[in-house]
């Protein structure tokens, strides 16, 4: 008996030593549980499909399960029941399919899908954001190419001209996007009559219209600055302007110019008149995207600058009713209004090693082609990347969501924001740089400089 | 030795899933982004071996690199020079004068519970400008102080300083709660018997309190350094380390390297010194404690 403990001893705490340093080693790995987790449940697919074939002889397909990363995670949010509704129709069309969703907000998404990328365990379909935000990824070669794909039934011919290029490296298309958007200034009209100024159109006047309206002491501009990219984005349409037109930084990336080019300087002293004229609430650098935003929505702010995405949640505010939009007006004569800051949405796109990979692609397919007639009906078309049919007055779009789709259709090209452009390393360099003309008052050469440095040490 | 009257087979055997769990979470991750700094990579593709070049660049020409370091060395030596003082000295006070000192000890404790992205917006509002509603500003302008209002959390000469106070806010109670543990444990007979030599109030604390807390400070101390120097959340909660770059600290400076500017090499750098950093100040405050409580033995 006491020979039988002393061996029975060690033994037990070997097992579990083994079962727990596997645990330990699978948790290192992994990094995020629900990773490992998903992982383990494609990895059972094969396993639920072997005995599944008994029953499979008769139906003569095996389960699969595709995992499907969104950033659809808000239940408020009209498109998180779109999605739900065009995933159960598949479902029910394809018993032997299941959709897993994997729902998390923008920001979450990234970091996972970093990590995951680290690790090669991208999931069947996620998302992603253009250009040279994308870039990395399909260096790395974890995207399947989806140019065949976008031929079946007609889904190439549903998207709007040119902006699958966004999409496209070396002649391979690698991810569908869900929306297209063009930046555009949304004012309170209410505001505007209390101050009794009128809708500028270049942008001295814009700064003469934030003087009058700080002088009737109303918040003349609203910014979420604390997430950076909210006064990039502005700053890039100065930039658009004073460059007489789109393509300063492909002109920079292609050597024909530096950041230290008059335009550039030009679009940061502009910028700065702007700032200095006391447009941008005190603090706005602590403020993050949705604090921003919430000022223009409840009436505290006169004029809000961002991307038409946010029409729908202008909508949903209590100014409804109350706001109006322009296009971006011309610096110092320069610039052509037509021209857009122009935000291809963000995309969705199939792992290549995904161990489904026909299916996952049938769904997207699926997907893609059902989602402008969904996205219609709850009101989510202002900003979709395909045509959309349908009457958008008759169906109780808003008058600004009219306005702005009216906007879309004088869209004459323009560009993309800094991020999407350059390299993430030149970007968060350039982001906070813009984010320092908050707060100080620099001249414009130094920023030229810094920028251009910034993109020298950052080249490939 | 042997008092479990088992083999020294079976012990190991039993230390080790412990050891080897502690190895998997604790040492292989710090080996492997030790070796994580030595390359050129952006956390997806290929990477590139370069050495030592990521240390040379972030030690010599990163013009974050050392204010970073210098604002979270700020926030260690005043949570050790500052918070830890007043700590002991509240802890000393409720210890005396009060009769029934849970309630207040709790309340002390209180923001240590919450969650610091609520003590974040929280104080968000509170360094607002007056005119979003900001109590601080507010109560300045009250008190006729218009001249001393700042935009606390932008103002890239106070923003770093509104941060310190919030955290070391924050882990006051946490403090205080340590060291009035501490002085509760020394036994009551020793102040009597100190009160018949004449010492009482704080020459009986100087003589008697602190010298038998000392290794209760010591963990106050430790525990204030670390977290001071790994301070992130309140940070990223609040400015996000701006405005450009004024109040980033290593473990921001970290973040923002790694994962947004997609240079995992380099961030892993960072995290390489921020380790051994931290391994060297523990080692130096336990020496420097030794030689204390030595002297006071």
């Amino acid at each position: 008996m006491r020979k039988w403990r002393k061996i029975a001893g060690p033994v037990l705490a070997t097992v579990l030593a083994v079962s727990l340093a596997a645990c330990g080693g699978g948790g290192k790995n992994g990094s995020n549980g629900t990773d490992t987790a998903s992982n383990s449940s494609s990895n059972s697919n094969p396993a639920s499909g072997d005995t599944g074939s008994a029953s499979a002889s008769e139906s003569g397909k095996e389960n699969i399960t595709i995992t499907f990363q969104n950033i659809y995670p808000d239940p408020t949010d009209p498109k998180y029941q779109m999605l739900r509704k065009i995933v159960g129709q598949y479902e029910s069309d394809h018993p032997n399919i299941k959709i897993e969703l994997d729902s998390l907000n923008t920001d979450q998404q990234k970091l996972k899908l970093k990590t995951q990328a680290a690790s090669k365990e991208v999931p069947d379909i996620t998302v992603v954001n253009p250009s040279a935000q994308m870039k990395p990824f399909v260096d790395a070669g974890l995207f399947a190419p989806l140019n065949e794909m976008v031929e079946k039934n007609g889904l190439k011919g549903t998207f709007q001209e040119g902006i699958l290029d966004y999409y496209t490296f070396d002649g391979n298309l690698y991810a569908l996007p869900d929306g297209n958007n063009i930046a555009i200034v949304y004012y309170n009209k209410q505001l505007f009559e209390k101050a009794g100024v009128k809708v500028p159109t270049t942008f001295e006047e814009m700064v003469e219209v934030v003087k009058q309206l700080k002088a009737k002491k109303i918040q003349p501009m609203a910014i979420g600055e604390k997430d950076t990219w909210t006064g990039s984005f502005l700053f890039m349409n100065v930039l658009l302007r004073t460059n007489g037109g789109p393509g300063f930084l492909k002109d920079v990336l292609g050597g024909k110019k530096t950041f230290e080019d008059p335009a550039f300087t030009e679009a940061v002293d502009a910028f700065q008149n702007l700032v200095q004229a006391g447009a941008f609430q005190e603090g706005a650098t602590s403020f993050d995207y949705n604090a921003g935003e919430n000022l223009f929505k409840t009436g505290k702010a006169a004029m809000y600058f961002m991307g038409s995405w946010a029409t729908g949640g202008i909508e949903t505010s209590s100014v409804n009713g109350n706001i109006g939009v322009f296009k971006f007006p011309t610096v110092s004569g320069k610039g052509n209004p037509d021209e857009f800051m122009l935000a291809p949405g963000s995309a969705f796109a199939v792992s290549k090693d995904s161990k489904h990979l026909q299916e996952t692609l049938d769904f997207l397919n699926y997907y893609m082609l059902n989602y402008p007639k969904e996205a219609f009906a709850v009101k989510g078309a202002v900003g979709v990347a395909q045509k959309v049919d349908g009457d958008f007055k008759a169906a109780g779009y808003s008058d600004m969501a009219m306005e702005v789709l009216n906007l879309f259709k004088g869209v004459k090209g323009g560009d993309l924001a800094f991020d999407n452009t350059m390299n993430p390393g030149t970007a968060q360099i350039h982001l906070s740089s813009i984010q320092n003309l908050f707060v100080t008052k620099v001249p414009a050469a130094d920023v030229a400089k810094e920028h251009q440095k910034a993109f020298e040490d950052n080249k490939e | 030795m042997n008092v479990l009257k088992v083999s020294k087979w079976t012990i190991a055997a039993f230390v080790l899933p412990a050891l080897l769990l502690y190895a998997c979470l604790v040492f292989v991750p710090i080996i492997v982004s030790l070796y994580s700094g030595l390359l050129d990579w952006n956390g997806i593709g290929t990477s590139k071996f370069v050495g030592l070049g990521n240390f040379t660049k972030l030690f010599f020409s990163d013009p974050v690199f050392w204010p970073s370091v210098r604002r979270t060395l700020v926030l260690a030596l005043l949570s050790m020079g500052i918070q830890i003082p007043f700590a002991l000295f509240v802890a000393i006070l409720i210890n005396r004068y009060i009769k029934r000192p849970n309630f207040l000890v709790s309340s002390y404790f209180l923001p240590v519970i919450l969650s610091v992205v609520i003590i974040g917006q929280l104080w968000k509002t509170i360094y607002n400008p007056s005119a979003m509603g900001g109590m601080l500003n507010q109560i300045l302008e009250g008190l006729q102080l218009q001249g001393w209002t700042r935009a606390w959390l932008t103002d890239p000469k106070v923003a770093t300083y509104a941060l310190y106070f919030v955290a070391l806010w924050q882990y006051l109670g946490y403090h205080v709660l340590i060291q009035f543990t501490g002085i509760r444990n020394i036994p009551s007979e020793i102040y009597e018997a100190a009160k018949l030599d004449g010492a009482e109030g704080f020459k009986a604390d100087y003589h008697i309190t602190f010298p038998m807390i000392i290794p209760i400070f010591k963990i106050s101390v430790v525990l204030a350094f670390i977290g001071s120097l790994q301070s992130f959340d309140l940070v990223m909660v609040m400015t996000a380390g701006g405005p450009a770059h004024a109040t980033d600290v290593i473990s921001t400076h970290m973040y923002h390297m790694s994962f947004l500017s997609l240079k995992y090499g380099y961030g892993s750098a960072i995290a390489a010194f921020l380790v051994v950093f931290c391994l060297l100040a523990t080692l130096v405050i336990n020496l420097m404690f030794n030689r204390i409580e030595k002297r006071y033995s």
